[in-house]
């Protein structure tokens, strides 16, 4: 017995000595290598050639209509391997941090981030810039309010894929008199609310709702926001920060109003007529989702034919009337008109220059990388409570 | 004995130690050393022995670090509460019918982890019955269950309680009853009995129910993820958050490193107190 108790505590000091070892390792290791540290001093722009052969894209989640990738398939003769695995732009980014900085893509030759984040990872250097003579469709269809965005002025790396809005999604029959972003916090609706956990979401519309330009939003109004942010988290007042699934707590009643997208209220509202898009009375956020083409692309060529593809107006109205964002591309309204009216004078897919009057581009805070991410560690540590 | 056979085991522990080499001792090293770097994604890493990575996480994360071991803490003692009547009946009383209730006990192993936590949602929905009886009772006093502490620690607690359950199974189940009615006819009482001869005799399963059930939960983040709320972030998501969110990967390595040394300490603490046999499980009826 003595016997094999000394047996077993040797065996247990091994495995501490396996860890103190790779400790030690460490020590004299040191140095060199790993992760990170690039920029975009050496951006390629994507060559072109024989679009056959296979395109790998990553999108998010219920963005694209069933028919268009076998569609597109049959027309270049290309095998594509579509995959929702996008969900949540941070995420995506941390998963493809360690593959991009080494000029992988993982084998894709598509993603689809949210503006800021494809200018992040432009910055680093990870996307490659277009070559605007292989997307014609790009160039005509592209609609005009999308034609120079901030970020990317000449769009020389990214195509939209779809934008969208930020605002308000309620139940009209729990919470009626939800109008604005500061009504949430009423103390009748303490535990049934709930935000999104993306800061570039929340943060900039809470700003607006109390009177701050988000546009020109300073370190500290960013700080304040997310200060009060805190406090609502703390007190209960906001029940969950969530991404996606916020609807199925606002279909079974848990939730009663939340800020939400608009493309989510309209498919929503099909299973639940209660739950509607509500523009808060500040404004609402307008960002986009864009195609890019990674570093390390196998197959840019497929790539740029499938970007010029959906840039057909008729293959973009199939992806509207599916994903019920707004459409980037000119004409969709005019083929949705015959087909599906209701659809095309809907003011969350086609809106009005006055629907959107108060809305504001997506922002970022202001100031370098380092103070970007100090505001984005604020944030993350008011949602962890 | 041969050269041959001396080196037998050897050969035996090559495949084992190969894994443990490529699969846990490498990626500790990577994981060390990047826990003493500083930088960012943008300037790259570059290792300046930052201690303060540490410090940092302690002192920054120490309520998500306590938090986590309350949690794990709790729903150890429900997991233990439960099954160990549990695992009781099954080995003393089930009859014919042990083997289709170990097989219920395992039954969930079938569907995916996510899946049951997710299920657990609809169980806890602000408009279920489960909820309404709790609310009936005074038991949810803001209304709603889901996002609660008590959400989370109720998610545990099932998720954990078939590793609390299988280990305490197979220490009942070795019991030898004969010495239960040596009790008897020395006139101890049920409960004496109990105390004396079935609890010390199954301290070891007791000890590794415990193990398997603490040490998973501690770290865990799903059940934080999907039944908290704002104010129930575990160490687990802390983690997660540092590493996709903020992408620090510095302090994120540090902070798994404090999990795992804070785990390892109270380990080597708890076997010190209930000895080694118990975790490694046991010999005693040889002697």
């Amino acid at each position: 017995m003595t016997n094999i108790k000394m047996k077993q505590i040797r065996l247990l000091a091994l495995g501490v000595l396996a860890l103190v070892a790779s400790l030690v390792l460490v020590a004299c290791g040191g140095g060199g290598g790993g992760l990170g540290g690039s920029d975009n001093s050496d951006v390629t722009t994507a060559s072109g050639g024989d679009p056959k052969g296979s395109l790998k894209i990553s999108n998010w989640p219920l963005y694209i209509d069933g028919a268009t990738i076998k569609n597109f398939d049959k027309v270049t003769g290309t095998s594509t391997t579509y995959t929702e695995d996008v969900n949540s732009n941070t995420d995506f980014f941390g998963k493809m941090q360690p593959l991009l900085s080494q000029g992988d893509s993982g084998g894709r030759s598509i993603i689809v981030v949210t503006d800021w984040m494809a200018e992040k990872m432009f910055k680093l250097g990870y996307i490659q810039k277009l070559d605007k003579a292989k997307i014609p469709n790009v160039e005509k269809n592209l609609i005009p309010a999308l034609q120079s965005p901030s970020f990317d002025p000449n769009r020389e790396f990214s195509v939209p894929w779809q934008s969208g809005m930020t605002g308000l999604v309620v139940r009209k029959d729990l919470a009626p008199d939800v109008k604005s972003i500061n009504d949430l916090w009423d103390p009748k609706y303490k535990g049934k609310v709930t935000v999104l956990d993306e800061m570039r979401d929340t943060i900039p519309l809470m700003m607006a709702a109390d009177g701050i330009d988000p546009v020109d939003a300073t370190d500290q109004d960013w700080l304040d926001t997310i200060d009060k942010f805190k406090g609502l988290v703390s007190s209960g007042q906001i029940r969950k920060v969530t991404g996606n699934d916020y609807i199925q707590d606002l279909a079974n009643g848990n939730v009663v109003a939340a800020i939400g997208w608009s493309g989510d209220a309209i498919q929503a509202q099909a299973d639940n007529e209660n739950i509607a898009y509500v523009q808060p009375a500040q404004g609402c956020s307008i960002w986009s989702d864009n195609m890019l083409i990674p570093v390390g692309a196998p197959n840019a060529a497929a790539a740029y034919e499938f970007m010029n593809y959906v840039y057909e107006p008729e293959v973009q109205a199939k992806i509207t009337q599916y994903v019920n964002y707004v459409s980037p591309v000119e004409g969709v309204k005019q083929i949705l008109l015959k087909q599906d009216p209701a659809l095309a004078n809907n003011e969350l897919i086609f809106p009005s220059e006055q629907f959107t009057a108060k809305c504001f581009n997506q922002v970022s805070p202001p100031g370098d990388e380092q103070q970007v991410q100090e505001v984005e560690q604020a944030f993350e540590d008011a949602k962890l409570g | 004995m041969s050269l041959r056979q001396r080196m037998t085991p050897y050969w035996l522990l090559a495949p084992g130690l190969l894994w443990l080499v490529i699969f846990f001792v490498i990626p500790m090293y990577y994981m060390g050393e990047l826990s003493l770097k500083t930088g960012t994604v943008q300037t790259g890493y570059e290792l300046t022995w930052a201690f303060s990575n540490y410090s940092d996480a302690v002192s920054q994360y120490s309520e998500q670090f306590i938090r986590s071991f309350w949690y794990a803490g709790v729903a150890t003692v429900f997991c233990l509460l439960i099954g160990y009547p549990l695992a009781y009946a099954i080995a003393f009383k089930a009859g014919r019918w042990k083997n289709l209730m170990l097989f219920a006990v395992v039954a969930p192993f079938f569907t995916t982890y996510l899946i049951r936590t997710i299920a657990w949602k609809t169980i806890l929905d602000d408009s279920s019955p489960v909820v309404s009886v709790l609310k009936f009772l005074g038991m949810a006093p803001d209304g709603h269950v889901l996002a609660t502490s008590g959400a989370v620690i109720a998610g545990l607690t099932y998720n954990f309680l078939p590793f609390m359950v299988l280990p305490l199974f197979t220490a009942l189940e070795r019991l030898d009853e004969r010495l239960l009615e040596a009790g008897k006819d020395l006139y101890a009482s049920t409960a004496q009995t109990f105390f004396r001869i079935t609890l010390p005799l199954t301290m070891p399963g007791i000890i590794a129910g415990i193990l398997l059930t603490f040490i998973p939960a501690a770290g865990d983040y799903v059940n934080a993820t999907f039944l908290g709320g704002t104010g129930q972030a575990m160490i687990g998501n802390v983690i997660q958050s540092k590493y996709l969110v903020v992408t620090d990967y510095s302090e994120a390595a540090a902070l798994s490193f404090t999990l795992m040394a804070i785990i390892l300490v109270a380990l080597l603490v708890y076997i010190k107190f209930a000895g080694t046999e118990a975790l490694m499980g046991e010999e005693e009826e040889a002697t």
